[in-house]
């Protein structure tokens, strides 16, 4: 392992210049959250938005679908990811202006938003949850 | 053939056979490196192709996470091979027509382990890693799992090495297909012309990495592509349907040690919640997707979602 230190260092050099780079020519998108976005996330999943709440920095947002179930969508440098599931799998807890959702998927960390006036189907979805 | 003929064959392969097979990824490095500068200058340029540098940068630790793991966990692997070795069926050796045989074998070889790996899950939670970029560019390459050899890889070439092709020869190949399968990970090269009917190219893996419906669960290919052509997995890339890269549940999350590791945390989590053996098999050796009600997507049900979509579409309305 030791003798393999060198070459591992001189892995690091190589990304952080690679990615000097890639920062350098920038390639750094941002996708914003809107409505229509979140619109066509639902209707792949052969669904629509009953009601949505996108955070103010439009990085994350979540929705209530026809059907019941709940959408998740966050922001991942210039593309978005999304989790649909039923309400009782979601685990939202709101702490003042303060949203946590939770699923049980490591792939998809507890999404964080700020919520300045929640709305009474979020109350629902914060109880169901809970 | 005369003798200095001779003598240069023979030159060859004692030195294929004394190659210390770490060096071939290792000389590639440089090579590697040179092509993701050029090819962020050409996405930059012609605007063909997609960057972003976060993307990049759990690609490029999951490929310096799968160094480590190659350290700490690649001489299991070998091993491994030297102890099949032992029980060989034929002493095959060192020599031309065995070399070219390998090559053919450990390709198939690799088909069937790459196939598996989309098949089942067991497999499928090591190999999900490179395919959970929503890029495809060269760095996409290098977006290598860590748990390769724990999530026991490596058991598709020993039958290479049970039949008695040399464990040096199987690793030579299988290290050649990997540097030859990292240059194929680019969206700015179109189509080969007739290097398209053999060998697997851009083109071909863009279709093996695209989650659209039509494209899911084909073109296994190391090398060649003979043999998706052959066991009927072969789909070309159509030109009115772009590929859209990734998983069919995205990832939320750039963190190296999440890409890693999510999928096997999720057979844990299934398994310890099953009801009966037949549900910890179906989870753990199921296609990627099972459940016991089949409420979940897997391939299979995303592709006849489409397929009777298509056919609805085609059915002209009374």
């Amino acid at each position: 392992m030791i003798e393999k230190l060198p070459v591992l260092a001189g892995s690091v050099a190589v990304i952080v210049l690679m990615l000097t780079v890639a920062f350098a020519l920038g390639f750094r998108p941002k996708v914003q959250l809107n409505d229509a976005a979140l619109a066509q996330l639902a209707s792949n999943e052969g669904a629509s938005i009953e009601a949505a709440l996108i955070a103010p920095d439009a990085k994350s947002a979540l929705a209530r679908l026809t059907g019941g179930k709940i959408m998740v969508a966050r922001a991942m440098g210039g593309d978005v990811s999304a989790r649909i599931a039923p309400a009782s799998a979601v685990h939202a807890r709101l702490k003042g202006q303060k949203l946590s959702v939770q699923f049980a998927d490591v792939g998809y960390p507890p999404l964080h938003m700020k919520v300045q006036t929640p709305p009474a189907w979020l109350a629902d979805l914060v109880g169901e949850g809970r | 053939m005369t003798a200095s003929a001779t003598s240069t064959s023979d030159s060859i392969l004692t030195a294929l056979q004394a190659l210390d097979k770490d060096l071939i990824i290792t000389f590639a490095v440089p090579g590697f490196v040179l092509l993701i500068l050029i090819e962020m200058v050409v996405v930059r340029l012609s605007k063909h192709g997609r960057y972003d540098v976060k993307d990049s940068a759990t690609s490029l630790s999951m490929g310096f996470g799968n160094q480590i793991a190659g350290i700490l966990f690649g001489g299991f692997v070998i091993y491994s091979y030297f102890w099949a070795y032992q029980y060989h069926l034929f002493d095959l050796g060192w020599t031309w027509p065995v070399l070219v045989a390998c090559f053919f074998l450990e390709d198939m070889a690799y088909y069937w382990f790459h196939r598996i790996a989309h098949e089942r899950r067991f497999f499928w939670a090591s190999h999900i890693v490179h395919h959970s970029s929503q890029h495809y560019n060269l760095t996409t390459a290098l977006r290598q799992t860590w748990t390769g050899a724990l999530g026991l890889n490596f058991i598709f070439w020993l039958p290479l090495i049970y039949i008695g092709f040399p464990p040096g020869m199987v690793l030579m190949f299988s290290a050649f297909s990997l540097v030859y399968q990292f240059w194929i990970h680019t969206e700015t090269i179109g189509r080969m012309g007739p290097f398209e009917w053999v060998m697997n190219t851009p083109s071909h893996h863009r279709v093996h990495h695209a989650i659209n419906a039509r494209y899911l669960d084909a073109n296994y290919a190391g090398v060649l592509i003979i043999w998706d052509r052959l066991f009927g997995t072969f789909v070309p890339e159509d030109d009115r349907e772009l590929p859209r890269y990734g998983i069919v549940s995205q990832l939320g999350t750039f963190n190296p040690f999440r890409v890693a590791f999510h999928e096997w945390a999720g057979i844990w989590r299934d398994v310890t919640r099953a009801k009966s053996v037949r549900e910890v098999f179906g989870y753990t050796f199921g296609p990627p997707g099972w459940s016991p009600d089949g409420s979940r997507k897997t391939s299979a049900s995303i592709k006849a979602e489409w397929a009777a979509r298509q056919q609805a579409a085609a059915v002209p309305a009374e």
